[in-house]
């Protein structure tokens, strides 16, 4: 009978806790709706661009660029009877696309050099063992990367052993993006993990708010004359210091065991900094809708599961873009800061890319933290703060 | 003189529910004012008016200095009936901490919160984590935190509450030296700290104030009065009549039981000798004289018809 009871008494507390009821029980199924909606799982679209440096060759006194040719073939494909969810794109410069692919506007980049037509007139007019060097250049710690290189490698093949009757007719040479080719799995990690020990202040620094007011000594600042701004401003100001020897501790600890990274120290700083900002930020709006640090940590798991899992962090995830700012993307995951964190990171620590290449990334991070911090410090005033 | 704080027809409703209703009252500076009540009489929200904590529905407060009502905070220093205070902060942190909230250097701060530890005997544990000493000291360290910013206005919500006796009797005169230059409201469940301390006793029931008067005054004029039980050394019971006669042109409230004369009326201290000498004269001899004065605790029933503590 005892059991029934603990079970009566139970069950009505937790149904008292409405709120923290409703909260656990629609937290996973509305995860699987958010993954739905904001990654490419419905309809996946690979990218492909293409640059055509073939020379083209005199043959018969008439001029014939068969790389030009045979990208109209490819693109003449219908689409459907491709059945494969790729685009493929021309683009001129080689330099150009390379930049857009590690801006990840596309997953690889396919370049025919300029002995192409050559080449293919040999093997159209020779016995030999003659082939065509295609480079397929891309980030080679990216799944999408390997999935688009098997498929085009594939096409290209099929494309050119359907014109040629020659087997095996291309050998494929891989460029890697930055230092992405030199990646093992543990520096393939890094990065992410780093911005994950940033996510890691959310709730302790949530929890350092949230104290003032589990302890009401937030009464005794509201009496003061200090402001909720000033107030916010000092505690994220420490958490903002945790955050930095955070990230500094983690990033030493991975070079100590092997953690081999490029680009600059001072562009990873500043990528810390922001991300440290936009993560306090966060804890303020959480902070405005807890009392307790035990509903910080319940309440938190929300934030703390769309940060980590939904940006890239931890998994890779392929965002659904909305549209797009200057060629640089706006998906949903774009107004969760870690996303640019981790694609900051990423474009410094594996693509060795500049200070002027990620400030598309700084800036959404700097115009994300000036957001949540005004609507957290308004929402706290409000919660707390107000008379 | 103008009141320190004039609260004119203050009105504070939360949905429903009349906190506060219609209440007015001066508060004179240099004073202390004993807020009186049952648990849900208004007196917390009506405090929580006076330091800003809430806006009133209706109704005003004005502050002699005339200041806007943000300002008026730092004239005003509470200490909650709950310890509020930083756990893991020396006593002496959180005090200069709050000093310098309320816009005080650091140095100023610093010797405010050391003279203020040592008036209320917490020097000893000044670096000591607030966590770690004893609730009596916790009082008294929420005590000097209204108090750390030298406000004009010292509001108390039963500050004598979990004080062991020698705390109580440091934390009452301190509280009465603090009288010449701060006006300081008190509430109090404690009859006797308000009946002690208080200079005025404001009454307040169901958010309505019901009297205002020094503690002396409302004795004397409210309540059944002294009680007085005198005991004789004969049977009563055949002189009772008589003797009943007697005391009745003295007292009103007269009942003789056998042995003992028990008399109910106010200031009855000024007719003790009258009483004596009537029982003398109708032969008695008075063996044994009890005398209970009206008391605040009275005086309260009398008004709002229940017990303080009782809901």
């Amino acid at each position: 009978m005892k059991i029934f009871s603990i079970i009566k008494k139970s069950l009505k507390e937790n149904v008292r806790h409405i709120w923290l009821l409703i909260l656990t029980i629609s937290l996973t199924p509305f995860f699987v709706g958010f993954y739905w909606a904001v990654s490419e799982a419905e309809k996946p679209n690979y990218k492909i661009l293409l640059v055509n440096q073939d020379d083209g060759i005199i043959f018969h006194q008439e001029k014939f660029n068969y790389g030009n040719l045979i990208i109209e073939g490819i693109k003449s494909i219908d689409k459907d009877s491709l059945q494969l969810p790729m685009t493929i794109k021309t683009e001129k410069d080689k330099s150009f696309a390379v930049e857009k692919l590690k801006d990840k506007n596309a997953d690889a980049l396919v370049v025919f050099p300029s002995d192409f037509s050559k080449r293919f007139q040999n093997l159209l007019t020779s016995n030999g063992e003659e082939s065509i060097n295609i480079e397929f250049v891309g980030d080679r710690t990216s799944i999408r990367y390997m999935v688009t290189a098997i498929w085009a490698g594939d096409i290209f093949s099929e494309f050119i052993y359907a014109a040629t009757n020659k087997k095996n007719p291309v050998e494929i040479s891989e460029t890697s993006l930055g230092i992405s080719g030199k990646m093992n799995n543990f520096n393939l990690y890094v990065p992410g993990l780093l911005i994950l020990s940033i996510i890691m202040l959310l709730l302790p620094a949530t929890i350092s708010l949230v104290d003032e007011v589990q302890n009401k000594t937030i009464i005794r600042l509201k009496l003061s004359k200090i402001s909720a701004f000033e107030f916010l401003t000092g505690i994220s100001v420490v958490q903002l210091i945790i955050g930095v020897i955070s990230i500094a501790l983690a990033l030493l600890v991975a070079v100590v065991l092997g953690f081999e990274y490029a680009g600059s120290l001072f562009n990873v700083f500043v990528v810390a900094v922001l991300s440290s900002i936009s993560i306090i930020a966060i804890s303020l709006i959480l902070a405005a809708f807890t009392k307790t640090a035990t509903e910080v940590l319940i309440v938190g798991n929300f934030p703390f599961i769309l940060l980590m899992f939904f940006t890239g962090v931890a998994l890779p995830i392929q965002p659904k873009e909305l549209f797009s700012i200057g060629g640089y993307p706006i998906t949903l995951q774009g107004l969760m800061s870690p996303t640019h964190s981790v694609n900051a990171m990423n474009k410094i620590m594996i693509m060795d890319m500049g200070f002027v290449d990620i400030l598309p990334e700084i800036t959404a991070l700097l115009v994300l933290s000036v957001i949540y911090f005004a609507v957290g410090v308004w929402l706290f005033w409000c919660r707390h703060m107000r008379s | 003189m103008n009141p320190i704080i004039k609260i004119e027809n203050l009105t504070k409703k939360f949905n429903v529910l009349t906190a506060v209703d219609n209440l007015s009252l001066d508060i004179k500076k240099g004073e202390i004012l004993g807020l009186l009540g049952p648990n849900g009489a208004g007196k917390t929200t009506l405090i929580n008016m006076i330091c800003g904590l809430l806006d009133a529905s209706s109704g005003d407060i004005v502050f002699q200095s005339s200041k806007k009502r943000k300002e008026t905070r730092a004239l005003i220093g509470v200490c909650p009936q709950e310890n509020i205070y930083w756990p893991k902060l020396t006593c002496k942190e959180q005090l200069m901490f709050m000093g310098e909230m309320y816009g005080m250097s650091s140095k100023r701060a610093k010797e405010r919160s050391l003279k203020l530890l040592d008036f209320l005997g917490l020097s000893e544990k000044s670096n000591v984590q607030a966590i770690k000493i004893s609730g009596g000291m916790k009082r008294r360290l929420s005590i000097c935190l209204a108090l750390v910013h030298d406000p004009e206005i010292l509001i108390l919500d039963e500050p004598e509450a979990g004080l062991d006796p020698q705390s109580r009797i440091l934390v009452r005169n301190f509280i009465k030296s603090l009288t010449r230059d701060k006006t300081i409201i008190l509430t109090t469940h404690n009859m006797d700290e308000a009946d002690r301390m208080s200079d005025r006793v404001a009454i307040i029931n169901k958010g309505k104030l019901l009297m205002t008067n020094t503690s002396e005054n409302l004795k004397r004029t409210i309540g059944e009065g002294d009680l007085l039980e005198i005991t004789v050394d004969k049977d009563l019971s055949e002189s009772k009549v008589k003797l009943l006669e007697s005391l009745s042109k003295i007292c009103d409230n007269v009942i003789i039981p056998d042995f003992s004369i028990i008399i109910k009326s106010k200031n009855i201290v000024e007719k003790i000798s009258e009483i004596a000498e009537t029982i003398k004269q109708n032969g008695f001899v008075i063996k044994k004289m009890t005398l209970r004065e009206n008391t605040l605790e009275d005086v309260f029933i009398h008004l709002t018809g229940m017990k303080l503590g009782a809901n």
